[in-house]
């Protein structure tokens, strides 16, 4: 296996899914069964992307495999400057892990379709938009530069938008489509903003020559302060695509979209690539622009938290969930945890899929029924549902031996190491809070679901386990979320390949009084780095071996290494702690319910202490937390959305007068114009008499006007 | 005469020997095969073939043939000849197949041996076109060639229409030449030598009446304006792409103007050039201002070009004003006197050979089936053929120069280059132009698709064989207007001339 085969076997994964759109949707219509044709594509695109992986991550494990071809080079115009793009691909370890998550993903939700989606009369269109949403995101994960990204980021968008509106006879599915699809472009005008920028200032759109020239002095307009401004207007894209605060107001509203699309784009795949391109632009965000990467992240890990603890649409509360994981990875980044911010990218993107495959299997057996008020019982009747479901709950609360469990402590150990050294304790707070929260939220989902009694007798009779090609992807997904795939030590995800060898957080291009105090450069002596304790990995050893950049300072591994335990027993509890709050309320409730404690009061007062806890809970924790959920829910939707069609207003006021502007003086000018060239064309026709006497003696004629003309010129 | 003269220069003449043995192969299979002669046009094809091989091997070759005491070369052989022989080599083949196709052709099927010759003559005219060193080759050359298509132009005989474009094309040419000849017989008396390259170091070392010499150049160009219909010259080139069959047209409009604009490009830069700068930019001698004249020849070009098409409602006629509209567009490349600007010619004409031939091949196979060529008759065409629709509607957007097609890239070089020279007044009066041209293309789209068909539908198929050179044509111009880089390097080692 050569480097040339690896980049051989990318263009097939790149293009084989777009063939499969392509001959999905042009034979569709006469051939019944095309979308078999679709699913073979995604099952052969994800084997070869297993042979990526592999060879990758076994031959190449150090060596970034770039492929690249010239496709517009003017070298230097006189008026434009240097213009010159260059396509291409870039393999390093973070794009094959992300195209081997994304391909494994899609076959499963390709096939889980085949059940799921049964009977619909779109059938065949549907797989194809799900093959063009493969080939968007396999080109967001594989390009080597910014422009091919932005533009597969919009043919992601695209796909997301028609698929969120797949089932447009219902009002609410396109309206859902169509603000996914336009909060979405708030994000990308400030993205496109941002590689103007850096076209503007190295003229190229690709990462590695770009950081290389910023590495070397090169800034936009020679200050730290626009590249600050450069990092966070494409951090803008990211914001609108991972919806992250205060974009996020789509993705709840995606989900009227087909459950396993859900599954695929809204909680896998596609709003990871905002954080994926966070990742990628890594090396060139100052330490402003983290911070404030931070907040926002920090702010969505915990509004769409507290609002998941109220909703009662099984799939809003996962799609609630969703955001809040993103704003976690988005705020480990933001603190500079880059390794367990990819690492939670990958672990989420398993569970979540599960997860919502889950939920797309409960839906299914209970015919289409989405409130888990009306749920219940249902762990008899779907067994194997039911344990997958619960595995990948254990490992979003942060179970002990599950991946999430890993990475999410892996992010609040970067989050407390960050307070340790600059004093942000707030940062490590929200994500203890949030971590509490999830715990809860997804055990009173599990409880009301899948524990007590049917509340909706008839349809819990109906209810039926899933066939074989719905069961088979939460089997695989749920078995993905156990922690032995990661790390051998259920304890300490650096024990692993993953995040022992293959991913490390790349050099920074920004200048070093740009940067955090703690990613400064502070060269290590080398007897030192020997004797330093390798235990999070952070210092690049080759790096210090040579004397050169290390990315982090030796506080920060100290402050990493110190983090490590107390960060995990604290994370460990908050899990646990939300967990139990979750069976008292939902489980338990039966025992101690409010019923019994209206009926017995004094009795209820004086005997046991442990009633007043729940007394106590229900004034302040949930009457608080229900309040809060529903100030930020009203915010969200009174505030945000307010915003929002304010903005649409004026534009629409403004649309009009320009309209009118258009319509009189604009138009008019352009008929003018016109009226103006047939005249001409009219006068111009006169000469072609079609006579061939009159053509000769013009032609002499002219030769005359000619010859007089350059005697005096 | 040595014999050695002739022998050391024959391998220097590969494509021209194959594509003259073809001919005389040609006129005997006519003779010896009497009545059947669907063989014809597939020889002409294995003569293509063979010619094609010869001119690309040239791509590597930079020498002169028929080198005498008395002469410095009659014939050229270098990069830039290669390319535009691959050119005509290229519109040879799609007009070759399009003649099988022609139901207009296969009217007169008694005559398709000389059909087949007279187009071999065409073609090896415009080889030597294309490769002459000499006044007296030239103006052969250019013989060769009027005299092939004044009769291909008449070739059907049945139509009224046929015989009159070819009999307006024969006074027309003939008139053009007679000036052309005038000019270079002003020429070698003023020199002395028919040899483009003597004459240039002549004009460099002594004095020449200027007044003579302007006149004498520019009565030369009459003769090549004619070929590449520049306005003034240009007044055959309705009449006649109206009149003549569309296969013929179509030659005329891509072959016929290649070999035209790389004699031109050829006699100016062999006869007047003093010196190439390292920018690229050459420098003339001063006593024609050249640059003036194309500058002034372009402009007038390419707005008579389009404003005259706004009017026409048949679809050759179009297409003819459009042709002429873009020599206009090439004269702005000319003007430029680089070779920025050559590059930029060059890759105009890949783009233009695949955009106007397949138009010309969409309205044949529209005009075999509905039998007419009126703009008005396409009404709703698009509905009832999609394929041939999308086809023409791929062409009409490329020659309109919009991306992502190629006739934008084809275009943007044109614009880069006089961006380049600083002639920014120009490059926005071609543009204005561009906007202009829109209007007459888009018209054909829009009878295409927005409108209703008045009196019932097409109902006719595109046969495989058909739809496949359509994609052949039409796939290209989607596919280097997004990947162009392989145009530009070929553009870019096309340029070499031998000499500078």
């Amino acid at each position: 296996m050569t480097e040339f085969n690896l980049i051989q076997i990318a263009i097939a994964i790149l293009f084989l899914p777009l063939v499969g759109f392509a001959f999905v949707l042009f034979l569709g219509k006469k051939i019944k069964s095309a979308y078999l044709v679709e699913v073979g594509i995604l099952i052969l695109t994800f084997l070869l992307t297993a042979v990526l992986l592999f060879n990758k991550l076994y031959w190449f494990a150090d060596k970034n495999i770039v492929s690249e071809f010239s496709w517009i080079s003017y070298k230097n115009i006189a008026v434009f400057g240097n213009i010159s793009i260059d396509l291409g691909f870039l393999l390093d370890n973070l794009s094959v892990i992300m195209i081997f998550t994304v391909a494994l993903i899609s076959m499963l939700v390709h096939i889980f379709s085949i059940a799921y989606m049964a009977g619909d009369k779109l059938y065949n269109r549907y797989f194809a938009y799900l093959g063009l949403f493969t080939f968007s995101m396999s080109g967001i994960v594989l390009t080597h530069n910014i422009l091919m990204m932005y533009v597969f980021w919009e043919l992601v968008g695209i796909s997301s938008y028609l698929l969120i509106g797949f089932w447009y006879e219902k009002k609410s599915a396109p309206d859902a489509g169509k603000k996914a699809f336009l909060v979405n472009r708030i994000g990308d005008i400030g993205m496109f903003s941002g590689i103007m920028m850096l076209f503007n200032t190295y003229h190229t759109f690709t990462f590695e020559k770009i950081f290389a020239q910023m590495a070397s002095g090169t800034l936009p307009f020679n200050s730290e302060f626009w590249l600050t401004v450069t990092g966070l207007l494409l951090f803008c894209g990211a914001i609108g695509k991972s919806a992250q605060f205060p974009l996020h107001v789509w993705l709840p509203d995606a989900m009227e979209g087909p459950t396993p699309v859900s599954a695929l784009i809204h909680a896998a795949t596609m709003v990871a690539a905002g954080v994926f391109l966070v990742c990628r632009i890594f090396p060139m965000l100052t330490g402003d622009a983290l911070f404030i990467i931070a907040v926002i992240g920090a702010l969505s890990a915990l509004i769409p938290a507290t609002i998941a603890l109220t909703q009662n649409d099984i799939k809003k509360v996962l799609a609630y969930s969703t955001v809040s994981q993103l704003g976690y990875m988005v705020m480990a980044l933001g603190v500079g945890a880059y390794k367990f911010a990819f690492f939670h990218l990958i672990t989420h993107a398993f569970f979540k899929a599960c997860l919502f495959l889950g939920s797309g299997s409960v839906i299914h057996a209970m015919h289409h029924e989405q409130d888990i008020t009306k749920m219940g019982g249902l762990k008899k009747k779907l067994p194997l549902t039911y344990a997958t479901f619960l595995i990948a709950s254990l490992a979003l609360s942060g179970i002990p031996l599950t991946s999430g469990f890993l990475s999410k402590d892996g992010i609040l150990q970067g989050t407390f190491a960050f307070g340790s050294l600059t004093g942000y304790w707030l940062f490590p707070a929200v994500g203890f809070v949030v971590a509490m929260l999830t715990a809860f939220y997804m055990f009173r989902l599990i409880i009301l679901t899948f524990h007590g009694e049917p509340k909706n007798k008839e349809k819990y009779d109906h209810a039926h386990e899933s066939p074989f090609v719905m069961a088979m992807p939460l089997v695989v997904l749920s078995a993905l979320s156990i922690f032995i795939w990661y790390t051998p030590n259920p304890i300490n995800a650096d024990a692993g390949l993953f995040l022992g060898k293959w991913i490390k957080t790349p050099s920074l291009s920004v200048p070093q009084n740009a940067r955090y105090s703690f990613m400064k450069t502070d060269l290590v002596p080398e007897g030192k780095a020997e004797n330093n304790r390798d235990i999070s990995n952070e210092v690049k050893k080759e790096g210090t071996a040579e004397g050169k950049e290390v990315i982090y300072s030796e506080a920060y591994t100290e402050a990493m290494h110190h983090a490590h335990y107390p960060a995990m027993f604290l994370s460990l509890f908050v899990a646990l702690t939300g967990i139990v709050f979750a069976f008292v309320f939902y489980y338990w409730k039966k025992i101690s319910a409010d019923k019994l404690a209206r009926d017995i009061k004094p009795f209820y007062k004086l005997s046991f202490n442990k009633w007043y806890f729940d007394e106590i809970y229900n004034a302040t924790f949930v009457t608080f937390t229900m309040l809060s959920s529903r100030v930020l829910a009203w915010f969200d939707n009174t505030i945000v959305d307010g915003i929002v069609n304010g903005a649409a207003t004026v534009t629409r006021m403004i649309s009009f007068f320009t309209g009118r502007f258009d319509n009189i003086v604009v138009d008019g000018l352009v008929n003018l114009m016109a009226y103006l060239s047939g005249f001409i064309g009219l006068v111009l026709r006169r000469f072609q008499t079609g006579r061939v006497q009159t053509y000769i003696v013009l032609v002499v004629f002219s030769l005359v006007i000619i010859l007089y003309l350059f005697k005096t010129f | 005469m040595n014999i050695n003269y002739l022998l050391n220069s024959l391998y220097l003449i590969k494509p021209e020997i194959a594509i003259s043995a073809t001919l005389v192969l040609l006129v005997l299979m006519d003779l010896i095969m009497g009545s059947n002669k669907k063989l014809l046009p597939y020889i002409a094809i294995a003569g293509l073939i063979a010619a094609s091989y010869f001119s690309v091997e040239q791509f590597g070759m930079s020498s002169l043939a028929f080198v005498s005491k008395a002469n410095k070369g009659m014939i050229v052989t270098d990069p830039f000849g290669a390319f535009f022989k691959g050119i005509v080599v290229f519109a040879s083949f799609f007009v070759i197949y399009f003649s099988i196709k022609s139901d207009e052709i296969k009217a007169s099927f008694e005559r398709h041996g000389e059909y087949y010759t007279l187009i071999f003559g065409m073609i090896l005219g415009m080889f030597f076109m294309i490769s002459a060193s000499d006044l007296i080759l030239i103006y052969l050359s250019l013989e060769l060639v009027s005299l092939s298509s004044y009769v291909l132009a008449g070739f059907t005989k049945t139509s009224q229409r046929n015989s009159e474009a070819s009999l307006k094309y024969v006074i027309y040419g003939g008139v053009s030449s007679g000036i052309m000849l005038f000019g270079i017989s002003i020429l070698y008396g003023i020199t002395g030598s028919t040899n483009l390259y003597e004459i240039n170091s002549l004009i460099q070392t002594s004095s020449i009446p200027n007044l003579t010499f302007i006149l004498s150049g520019i009565l030369i160009f009459v003769g090549i304006g004619y070929k590449i219909s520049a306005v003034p010259f240009h007044f055959w080139t309705p009449d006649v792409y109206e009149g003549a069959p569309i296969t013929i047209t179509a030659f005329l409009s891509v072959a016929s103007k290649a070999a035209g604009f790389a004699l031109l490009i050829r006699f100016i830069k062999i006869t007047f050039i003093k010196s190439v700068d390292s920018a690229g930019y050459w420098q003339l001698v001063d006593i024609i201002d050249w640059k003036t004249f194309f500058i002034f020849l372009s402009i007038i070009t390419m707005t008579l070009g389009n404003f005259a098409a706004l009017w026409q409602d048949n679809m050759k006629r179009m297409l003819a004003y459009s042709s002429i509209a873009h020599a206009g567009y090439l004269l702005l490349g000319m003007a430029v006197l680089s070779n920025q600007g050559m590059i930029a010619i060059i890759i105009y004409f890949m783009v233009y050979a695949f955009m106007n031939l397949g138009a010309f091949f969409v309205v044949m196979l529209i005009a075999n089936k509905i039998g007419t060529e009126d703009i008005d008759d396409y009404k709703g065409l698009g509905y009832s053929q999609p394929f041939l629709g999308v086809c023409l509607g791929i062409f009409l957007v490329s020659l309109t120069g919009l991306p992502p097609t190629a006739g934008f890239i084809g275009k943007l070089y044109i614009f880069i280059a006089l961006v380049d020279a600083k002639m920014i007044t120009l490059a926005v009066i071609a543009l204005l132009n561009s906007v202009v041209s829109l209007y007459y293309y888009i018209r054909v789209l829009r009878n295409l698709f927005l409108t209703r068909p008045e009196n019932g539908t097409f109902e006719f198929k595109v046969s495989f064989s058909n739809g496949l050179v359509l994609v052949l044509l039409a796939a290209p111009v989607i596919i280097f207007g997004l990947y162009f880089t392989p145009l530009i390097n070929i553009a870019k080692s096309s340029i070499q001339i031998l000499g500078f």
